[in-house]
């Protein structure tokens, strides 16, 4: 039995499918490309899948797997890849398909592209820069937790772009911390008066717990 | 394709992927190649208007012609509607995300009495004239398809064009005059000359309606040379000439019926005199096992659902009905998919049924007797005998099942309390029956659950004729219901009756209520069909305002000479025939499924000879 991992592109139409949903359009997809996954044995047979690290609703993401399990000795990843692309709705892309490496439980941290409308983000930015700390409520399992968003992003350097303005930021994406820029969007929502919908967000690296690239 | 005001309201509202479009087997064109571009519009929610096969048919077979895109358009939810108002955003259809008053043809299909506001508020949302008479040149042509067109007056000043039965011809040879009409620069009225030309197809402009100082019609007669007194639906003469379709648009967010669904046949043989459907769909019409087997496995290949239902007014009247499941089960298991029967009956279900459906899942049991005693039973021709349900009941138990879901009726014509108290005793012998089986399954109890819905009388049915119940009588009755139940393992369920009220009005209504439901659409009333969303006592003020009396509607016995709002409509079941069933129903007398001997309805004309090989025995 080998582990797939499946690398693909998640945007525009396809970045408002929730998590819940794309394990059903996974699952069909799958089951229309006619490759040869493996079932669960149980009492409804289904079709081995697991997400890694879900992205939030309305954001865009290169760089999403999905790992899921065949009894195919030697698979021809290439010719996966594109069975799996004549069959995705728009804004999925399979960019690679590979025998899985490291668990999903290693990732440590996730690259993500923020693209703002706003003119007075760069502005905003520079005033953050400033700040001893950047207090915000993260919503957990255990209820509200109070996190410091100076401690992950220390300073972030915005670019001019045709839209506006464009920065990266490298946060923990780990099962014992999951820090998403949603939260530096809403940060600079109530102190800046920058309303969060008029910033993109795209996902487009994950790293290891040890910081080299997860594969 | 994606503006930043879309992304915005998407941001704002409840499960955004109902308005993104996208989903595998949605189909895009280049539209600068395009002639004819057609917004099928569904009056409610995505995950009810994804439901629908109707759509799915008619998309499919509209996007086979290159030249011609047809795109879905559902109501938007009202956190949506409430978005797009504040942002100015006009209603899109969802595969080019263009605005739907760009297009050619907006079509709407009326499934239901009750989504007639949210029509107005989709075509508001477009920026669309609600009436077709303030539409001009610039204006998208606004037709409509679907059962409630039998009597669509209510609605027929907001249309420009209605389509009487099937549509897959009919919404062709639409299509095919427009594009022709946009070549040669055709005025609005000279294509709508030329489009009632076409079998089944409606103009309500071209006809005058007079009343009578009571409110009852006088006369309806065209005011167009050439224009026919009667419009006649258009049918498949034969459901092989059209393959059912083969892909669908998979929905990404859950969808009410979520799963491939192949149409075995149309029409029903039955006659149940409270059906609409069963009159509206004659004659009954069947697919060859062969086409059923080989679309349903290409559909399951190019949807990847792992389920297929073989759906019909009645799939197991189906005379092939045992060889398609055969033929379906040689792949359906191995390809992880399972068959589901949404319809069976009680008089013709076997244990090889159950086997052949449930190789992969075991489902719930459903059936509909529907009345409570055979008396009542023998009123509505719905041809059901306790032996039968009794005997299907063991059946279903021995295989394994614990739950049975009962649908009844109650307000149904003749109905008195020793039937609504046949109800409940139905539901008590079925769970007697459960307990004195030596071999129930072990160790379970039984669940019977009885469904009750208020009957509405329909256009086009023997009971057109026949008032509805009140509010009071039908809340009486289901208090009554309840007191009759004795046990746990019974559970009734039941709807308040306001919105069948409500639809029965619509039902049988005439034109002079096209101003109260834009009154009640500009009120605030849309998504009556939604409990949550239905406002009564509004309604109640529109028909005020107007000087209208619903219950002139909904209570008013119709007589058997009257010129119905609906009498230029013809759905190949004669006049006649629907008196005289009315008069077998009052005697208490039951019709056999047209199968087994003709009773003389008219809608073999249709068909242009007798629908059934009479020396063959097709009923098992």
């Amino acid at each position: 039995m080998n582990t797939i991992r499946i690398w693909f592109t998640k945007t525009g139409e396809a970045s408002y499918i929730s998590l819940l949903d794309l394990q059903r359009v996974m699952h069909r997809c799958l089951k229309r490309s006619g490759l040869p996954v493996w079932y669960t044995m149980g009492f409804n047979p289904h079709i081995y899948l697991t997400f890694a690290c879900p992205l939030p609703l309305g954001q865009e993401s290169l760089t999403e797997c999905v790992d899921c399990k065949t009894e195919q000795e030697a698979p021809d990843f290439e010719a996966w890849k594109q069975a799996l692309n004549s069959v995705m709705p728009l804004g999925i892309a399979i960019t690679k398909v590979e025998k899985a490496g490291l668990k999903a439980e290693h990732i440590g941290f996730a690259r993500y592209t923020v693209t703002c409308r706003d003119e007075r983000m760069a502005g905003a930015l520079q005033e953050y820069n400033a700040l001893p700390s950047a207090l915000v409520q993260k919503k957990s399992k255990r209820g509200m937790k109070e996190i410091d968003l100076k401690q992950h992003i220390p300073e972030i350097h915005a670019e001019a772009c045709a839209e506006g303005c464009r920065f990266t930021l490298l946060l923990p994406a780990s099962d014992t911390l999951n820090l998403n820029p949603a939260l530096l969007l809403k940060f600079v929502e109530e102190h800046y008066a920058i309303p969060a919908v008029n910033s993109d967000v795209l996902r487009t690296e994950f790293l290891a717990k040890n910081g080299e690239k997860f594969c | 394709m994606f503006t930043p005001k879309l992304k915005e309201a998407l941001d704002h509202v409840q499960k955004p992927g109902r308005y993104t479009g996208g989903e595998p087997g949605c189909v895009i064109k280049d539209k600068s190649k395009v002639d004819v571009r057609m917004a099928f519009c569904f009056p409610d929610t995505y995950e009810v208007g994804m439901s629908f096969l109707g759509e799915k048919i008619l998309y499919d077979i509209l996007n086979q012609h290159e030249n011609w895109w047809c795109e879905r358009v559902f109501m938007p939810w009202t956190d949506m509607k409430a978005e797009m108002e504040r942002l100015h955003m006009p209603l899109y259809a969802l595969e080019s995300k263009d605005p739907v008053r760009e297009f050619d043809i907006v079509g709407f299909t009326l499934q239901y009495e009750l989504s007639y506001t949210n029509i107005l508020a989709m075509l508001e949302l477009s920026g669309i004239p609600f009436y077709s008479k303030d539409r001009d040149e610039n204006d998208p042509l606004v037709i409509a398809g679907g059962p409630c067109v039998c009597n669509g007056e209510p609605v027929a000043p907001f249309f420009d064009v209605m389509q009487l039965g099937e549509g897959e011809n009919m919404l062709q040879s639409i299509c095919a005059e427009v594009e022709k009409a946009k070549k040669e620069h055709l005025p609005r009225k000279e294509l709508l000359l030329r489009l009632a030309k076409i079998p089944g197809v409606y103009i309500p402009a071209f006809y005058d309606v007079s009343y009578l100082p009571d409110g009852r019609i006088e006369k309806i007669r065209p005011n167009e040379p050439g224009i026919p007194a009667v419009v006649t639906k258009d049918i498949l003469k034969d459901m092989n000439s059209y393959e059912p379709p083969r892909r669908f648009v998979v929905p990404m967010v859950g969808a009410v019926q979520d799963r491939a669904s192949v149409e075995v046949l149309r029409g029903c043989v039955r006659g149940c005199r409270f059906c609409q459907a069963g009159f509206l769909y004659r004659p009954m019409r069947e697919r060859s096992p062969e086409l059923l087997d080989s679309a349903a496995h290409d559909l399951c290949r190019n949807t990847g659902y792992d389920e297929i239902s073989l759906s019909s007014l009645s799939t197991s009247d189906h005379s092939g009905l045992e060889e398609i499941l055969d033929r379906m089960n040689t792949w359906a298991e191995g390809e992880h998919v399972s068959l589901s029967l949404p319809s069976l009956r009680v008089d013709n279900f076997s244990e090889s049924l159950i086997e052949k459906t449930n190789r992969v899942r075991k489902s719930g049991l459903t059936f509909a007797p529907e009345a409570g005693t055979q008396r009542l039973r023998d009123v509505i021709n719905k041809n059901v005998t306790w032996e039968e349900i009794e005997r299907t009941c063991t059946i279903a138990f021995r295989s394994g099942y614990t739950s049975v879901k009962l649908y009844f009726m109650m307000g149904l014509p003749t109905e008195t309390m020793e039937d609504i108290e046949g109800i409940a005793e139905t539901a008590q012998r079925v769970v007697n029956l459960y307990y004195s089986l030596p071999d129930k399954p072990k160790g379970k109890g039984v669940q019977v659950t009885i469904s009750v819905a208020c009957f509405v009388p329909k256009p086009d049915t023997p009971f057109q004729f026949c008032p509805q119940d009140t509010k009071e009588m039908l809340e009486a009755k289901q208090k009554h219901l309840l007191e009759s139940v004795h046990s746990k393992k019974i559970k009734v369920n039941y709807h308040a009756s306001d919105t069948s009220y409500l639809e029965a009005v619509f039902a049988k209504g005439d034109r002079r209520l096209a101003p109260v439901i834009l009154d009640a659409y500009q009120h605030g009333c849309y998504f009556d069909g939604w409990e949550e969303h239905f406002k009564y006592a509004e309604w109640l003020e529109c028909f005020d305002r107007a000087g209208l009396d619903p219950q002139f509607y909904s209570r008013r016995v119709i007589g058997l000479d009257e010129v119905t709002p609906w009498s230029h409509l013809d759905y190949g079941v004669s006049h006649d025939y629907l008196v005289r069933e009315y008069q077998k129903a009052m005697q208490g007398v039951t019709t056999r499924p047209c199968n087994r001997a003709c009773s003389g309805c008219g809608a073999n004309h249709l068909l242009g000879g007798p629908c059934f090989e009479y020396d063959q025995n097709l009923v098992h």
